[in-house]
């Protein structure tokens, strides 16, 4: 790469690394490293994402995550996470139908106890 | 949280009366004609809101955010523009297409794999329909939604944005600097059918 589009990539670099050409070389390097790393670790973290947010979603009703996706995947529902948890988070009614799904086809989760809620909370 | 489980539990007051004795949404009503800072006749254009708020409301398929952000939008589109915008009817669906699911809506469009051999405006049916909800139902597939089709028009073929591919090995002299852009199909979806007379869950 020439000086020209080393500077281009080191926009906002803290320091001498987006004005000196050796030290903006390297942190540019170092820079494009790392997304082609993160290229791939952002998959993982998205998915560990999605599932904290089903296992959000799951347990307001009853169920935990893994006893949910049990119930899923015996009913041959081929939902991914990505989509159960956007389903969660913005259509909760469907959601709620493919949890009571879950708990037919897997039962095995004994009642949840809503969390005692302290101070300012118990007004909600 | 917190502010969501308000949210949902304001919508349905909403449905019933704009004046309600309760302190916590006559503040929302204040908070929501602050964003009607420019029009002077506020108050009638909320007493004018009910029949609006009603198209909204019952949908209340989560969306708490949306109805906030539309209540707001409505009255100050009245006063300056009458054009009625085409029924679109109020549904979603889970369609798989090029290995990935994707929640699609009518009007909408997504970005897919390239399509090979699709060239622009064509007429596009995905038949792999995963979920399809509407205002009052849900038809769950076991894995599809039989008969459920997914109609869509190929709008453009064209290349992701460029990604830099920089290998590099320390204290090996190993550098390679490769660029790719990705083939992608931007596509707009006109309709979602077929799916009325599959086994649903009413909500």
């Amino acid at each position: 790469m020439n000086k020209k589009e080393v500077f281009k990539l080191a926009k906002g670099f803290r320091g001498r690394a987006k004005n000196c050409i050796r030290i903006a070389r390297e942190r540019v390097e170092k820079a494009l490293q790392y997304s082609y790393r993160d290229r791939r670790n952002k998959k993982r973290d998205m998915r560990s994402l999605w599932i904290q947010r089903i296992n959000a979603g799951t347990r307001d009703h009853g169920v935990n995550y893994g006893n949910f996706m049990h119930g899923l995947m015996k009913e041959n529902i081929q939902l991914n996470r990505k989509v159960l948890s956007e389903l969660s988070m913005h259509e909760p009614y469907s959601f709620k139908a493919l949890v009571d799904i879950s708990r037919s086809a897997f039962p095995g989760n004994k009642a949840v106890v809503p969390p005692k809620k302290e101070g300012l909370a118990i007004l909600v | 949280m917190a502010a969501l489980s308000l949210c949902s539990s304001l919508t349905p007051k909403f449905s019933h009366s704009q004046q309600n004795p309760t302190p916590i949404s006559s503040k929302f009503n204040l908070s929501s004609s602050s964003f009607l800072s420019h029009s002077l006749s506020s108050l009638t254009l909320n007493s004018r809101k009910p029949p609006h708020t009603l198209s909204f409301v019952p949908k209340s398929n989560g969306t708490d955010t949306e109805v906030a952000l539309a209540e707001p939008e409505n009255p100050e589109a009245q006063p300056v523009i009458e054009t009625v915008e085409p029924k679109r009817e109020e549904v979603f669906a889970v369609v798989m297409v090029g290995g990935r699911q994707y929640i699609v809506f009518p009007g909408r469009f997504i970005y897919t794999q390239r399509l090979k051999g699709a060239d622009v405006n064509d007429k596009i049916t995905l038949n792999k329909v995963l979920l399809v909800g509407t205002k009052t139902s849900t038809y769950i597939g076991k894995p599809i939604v039989p008969n459920a089709a997914v109609h869509a028009i190929v709008e453009e073929q064209t290349l992701d944005k460029k990604v830099i591919v920089f290998k590099y090995k320390k204290k090996k002299n190993y550098r390679r600097n490769i660029g790719h852009r990705q083939p992608i199909t931007r596509i707009r979806i006109t309709s979602i059918t077929g799916y009325q007379d599959s086994p649903f869950v009413t909500l």
